[in-house]
């Protein structure tokens, strides 16, 4: 921590970025901060309730954030990943950003959780992750980490979902998806999602009608994930953001899951390995064409 | 209100047989903003695109809808029909109630609704069609010919001749390509130089003709009619402007054993050398690898170790120090004719589909030769002067066994397609070996004979009944050095028997492969080509010299393999279409092309990546006062085919393919 807090004052200090944006105590756990002087770098954290993916603030339609000028961001391996994708995807200059790598030994569920980890406070995708620091950075910080709780429950209920027939998922995913009252917070929270205008705002034609009724809900789930498809870097926080509690995050990782099965294609933070989405090999799998 | 006019065609009893047309015309005409509806026997006829000219007129059209045949058929006709009423010809659509309806139903009832159906989904669309003009640009009247061999030097003669201007592009140091180290061409076993030789010094002296030898294509951009090509001109560390082509340098040279590529290493050249007399242009060529003075060099010699040849050249033309240069050429149309190579049995091969032949020892035997290399023992500017002599020993065979069919019709070994050539020079090859050796005997394995084409049959028959070639079928499943020969174990399945051969020498027709290369010079070039390399054409039968992108051609072996005559038929084919571009002082384009909405890219160039054409361009879009506001994706209007990928690609749906958006595909849709 105090590593972080030296570099990041220095940062400020020499005037190579405007803004730090890393993790801060609020009211109600740890949360996103933006150090813009020298001295409230003292105010910087990272522990195991930095829950939140700092990525999404790199994006141009942040334009508040993005007006503060040059940022310095602390980055996990899952938000380094985010970090990656945006460069890949021309949303940010490599030279643009100084990315304050730290060593992750897994997150808890909330950031009001108590910072211990253990096999019912850790997040599924750290129950899983075998990334202990990233490897785009331009300072790494921390001790090495110890692997966190190893918990396969959101894995389990994906294979439990796929175990039902079709009929029965839809059955299950309709329930799910006629909470949704389209707040569109998944989409808000999401770095990967950084268009100027999404399809789900069109209007000529409506793709997705705006109106919250289980066609239109499905729809924009099922765009929404499919957009994600070989993008997302499962940092988990559309299904945190989600006010109803829909468990969006079995969607984004059994999409995932499918693209790695199908393209042996892992969400990486190499910014110079290409996507699936756009990019055609011509051993890739084919089965789908009968 | 829209006025759409629905017009429905009969098409004799093609479309009426199974639909009500008179129905479908009475229903349509019910739809909000339809302002006339008919139906007629024969829309395409005469009278039929006087209705539909004649409503334009009466009725105040905004807009037309043909159902009738698919818009492959007659669009087109409609389009113009329209024009020639003031209408813009973008504002008429079809709807394919024949190949999409009548031909594939049976039920009147059934087919009638679907045929309203699908009238209905195009009226949608048309009413959000807009106005569209055509796309104009301009054409570079020159052209880039890739590949110096017969047909690229019959493309540049022709396209040379038709009044345009060619630049040819040659990776060795000479053009003629693969003929001019072949003996003799059949059927008619005319010698190939004599008639190649002069076309090559025709191509050196033509006006019009811009000659590249020794360089290669390095990068491709622009579109049909405005291409920009890069071309590397390697270094031969001889001053092309200088050198008059005396081959002091070469008398001179010490390194006299370096392996011949042009006599397929059976004989062999200096370090600094011309490939063979006749070269175009006769010009030679320093090889740094055999060099004396650069593998001096390499090793940190202080000194060189080598300069006779500069030494001896009178004009002063060598220059140690030359580097690869560059060139730009702006060109209108480019014709692919790089030609071929030959299969090789060795172990080592350039993909793991293709396999070698360890039952031929992998290539391991000396006196098992392919036919290009027996060519060059036939070939009296070859290195044995035209007497056939063995490699290993240089005694005369009296017994050869030519094997057809290597690698060629194999999928085992990676290759199902037929070589082609194979049969017709095999038979050649016996032939000119029983006029060199009077009494030696020529063993041909065949799987069949394939003798299609003026004269060929005759020729093989020749062959067989004349010049005493003893053909077998079948397949030999293994060479082994014994002592002084070779023995062939095969099989003969006409007679049913295993035959066992003593030969002196083998000569393997090896199949005929594609470029090495090919692949990235097609990614540059944006065409397409099969899983072998070979360059896809764009039409098997009615477009056959044409690519997938517009402007390119294709001639020869490149697009698959072709013997000399078709070579050049293809080349001259190239021409024509080239010099019919040239004709058009603009060029007109479907304005169906996608553009993007600037304000609404995000700027991901996700369309970038997927755009087969290159016509994705990163624009830098600034304020009032000159700031970079964002880079959004802009497309190529004279590039763009109208593929659609970008616009299916866009996750925030910012691009439109003109006359296919969303609005009006959308449109159509829910009218369904």
């Amino acid at each position: 921590m105090k590593e972080l807090r030296q570099i990041a004052a220095k940062l400020l200090t020499d005037g190579a970025v405007k803004v730090v944006i890393g993790w801060e105590e609020g009211p109600r756990g740890a949360r996103a901060a933006f150090v813009t002087r020298p001295e409230d770098a003292e105010r910087l954290i990272f522990d195991a309730r930095c829950v939140q993916n700092l990525a999404t603030y790199l994006s141009p339609r942040r334009r508040h954030v993005v007006g503060l000028g040059k940022a310095a961001v602390v980055a996990k391996p899952c938000d380094a990943k985010a970090i990656a994708g945006l460069i890949r995807e021309s949303q940010v200059k490599r030279e643009d950003v100084v990315i304050l790598g730290v060593r992750c030994g897994g997150v808890v569920r909330e950031p009001t959780m108590p910072a211990s980890l253990t096999a019912e406070t850790v997040a599924d995708r750290c129950g899983i992750c075998e990334t202990r620091e990233p490897t785009l950075y331009d300072h790494l910080i921390g001790e090495p980490q110890p692997e966190p709780p190893r918990v396969t429950r959101r894995e389990e209920q994906i294979a439990a979902l796929m175990q039902k027939t079709p009929q029965e998922r839809f059955a299950f995913w309709s329930q799910q998806l006629e909470r949704c009252i389209r707040c569109h917070a998944c989409r808000e929270v999401c770095p990967m999602c950084f268009c100027e205008q999404c399809v789900a705002d069109k209007t000529r034609p409506v793709w997705i009608e705006s109106s919250s009724h289980p066609r239109a809900n499905f729809a924009w789930q099922m765009t929404r994930v499919m957009h994600q498809a070989g993008r997302c870097v499962d940092c988990g926080e559309c299904e945190r953001a989600c006010p109803v509690g829909i468990p969006l995050n079995l969607l984004t990782r059994y999409t995932a899951q499918s693209v790695e099965k199908r393209f042996g294609h892992k969400p990486s933070d190499d910014p110079s390995i290409a996507a699936p989405i756009g990019t055609f090999r011509s051993d890739d799998s084919q089965e789908f064409i009968r | 209100m829209p006025r759409i006019g629905v017009f429905v065609c009969h098409c004799g009893e093609n479309i009426g047989r199974t639909v009500d047309c008179a129905r479908v015309a009475r229903e349509l005409g019910e739809l909000p903003g339809v302002a006339h509806a008919v139906d007629y026997k024969y829309m395409c006829s005469d009278p039929g695109q006087r209705l539909v000219k004649q409503a334009i007129a009466e009725k105040g059209l905004d807009g037309v809808v043909v159902a009738a045949c698919s818009p492959r058929m007659h669009e087109r006709t409609f389009r113009r029909a329209c024009s020639a009423s003031g209408l813009n010809p973008y504002l008429c659509e079809m709807a394919n109630i024949r190949e999409h309806c009548s031909w594939i139903h049976e039920d009147r009832q059934a087919a009638t609704a679907k045929a309203i159906d699908l009238t209905r989904a195009i009226v949608e669309k048309v009413k959000r069609n807009r106005p569209l003009e055509p796309i104009r640009i301009p054409v570079e009247k020159r052209a880039l010919v890739i590949g110096g061999g017969i047909a690229g030097i019959q493309a540049a003669l022709d396209i040379a001749e038709g009044g345009g201007e060619v630049v040819l592009v040659e990776k060795e140091p000479s053009i003629g390509g693969h003929m001019s180290q072949l003996s003799e061409t059949f059927p008619t076993l005319d010698c190939s130089q004599c008639i190649l030789t002069p076309r090559m010094v025709e191509v050196y002296q033509h006006p019009r003709i811009k000659l590249l030898a020794f360089s290669e294509v390095e990068a491709v951009g622009g579109y049909i009619g405005n291409f920009e090509v890069k071309i590397r001109r390697k270094a031969r560390c001889v001053d092309e402007t200088k050198c008059n082509g005396c081959g002091e340098c070469q008398s001179v040279c010490p390194n006299k054993k370096v392996p011949s590529e042009f006599d397929q290493e059976l004989g062999r050249r200096t370090a600094i050398y011309v490939p063979f007399p006749q070269a175009v242009p006769n010009i030679p060529v320093l090889d740094r690898e055999s060099c004396a003075l650069f593998k001096g060099r390499a090793k940190g010699f202080k000194e060189d170790a080598c300069g006779k040849c500069k030494q001896a050249c009178g004009r002063e033309a060598i220059d140690f120090e030359q580097q690869d240069s560059f060139v730009t050429e702006k060109v209108g149309a480019i014709v692919v004719a790089t030609g071929f190579q030959l299969y090789s049995i060795g172990k080592d091969q350039p993909t793991p589909q293709l396999k070698g032949y360890g039952e031929y020892g992998y290539g391991e035997i000396p006196d098992v030769i392919d036919g290009l290399q027996f060519e060059r023992l036939a070939s009296a500017s070859g290195p044995t002067g035209g007497v056939i002599k063995r490699p290993s020993d240089g005694k005369e065979p009296k017994t050869i066994v030519f094997l057809q069919c290597i690698g060629s019709r194999d999928a085992a070994k990676g290759i199902e397609y037929c070589s082609k050539i194979c049969c017709m020079y095999v038979a050649k090859h016996t032939m000119l070996y029983r006029h060199k050796v009077h009494d030696g005997r020529a063993y041909v394995f065949y799987m069949d004979i394939r003798a299609a084409g003026k004269g060929y049959d005759e020729f093989t028959r020749r062959a067989i009944e004349k010049e005493g070639a003893i053909y077998l079928r079948g397949r030999v499943s293994k060479l082994e050095r014994a002592g002084d020969v070779i023995k062939v174990y095969g099989a003969d399945t006409l007679s049913g028997e295993p035959v066992t051969i003593d030969a002196d020498m083998v000569v393997l027709a090896t199949a005929v492969r594609p470029q090495p290369g090919i692949e990235s010079l097609a990614q540059k070039l944006s065409i397409s080509y099969d899983a072998h390399g070979f360059i896809n054409e764009a039409h098997p039968k009615l477009r056959p010299v044409e690519t997938s992108t517009a402007g390119v051609f294709v001639a020869g072996a490149c697009q698959a393999p072709r013997d000399i005559p078709d070579s050049v038929a293809m080349a001259s084919a190239a021409a024509t279409k080239v010099l019919g571009l040239f004709s058009n002082k603009e060029l007109e384009r479907e304005p169906t092309v996608a553009t993007v909405n600037e304000s609404l890219c995000t700027g991901c160039f996700h369309c970038e990546r997927v755009c087969p054409y290159g016509a994705v361009e990163r624009r830098e879009l600034k304020d009032g006062e000159g700031n970079l506001n964002k880079v959004a994706a802009h497309v190529n209007k004279g590039v763009c085919q109208g593929c659609g990928t970008c616009q299916a690609t866009c996750p925030s749906k910012s691009v439109e393919l003109q006359g296919f958006t969303d609005e009006q595909i959308w449109a159509a849709i829910n009218a369904l």
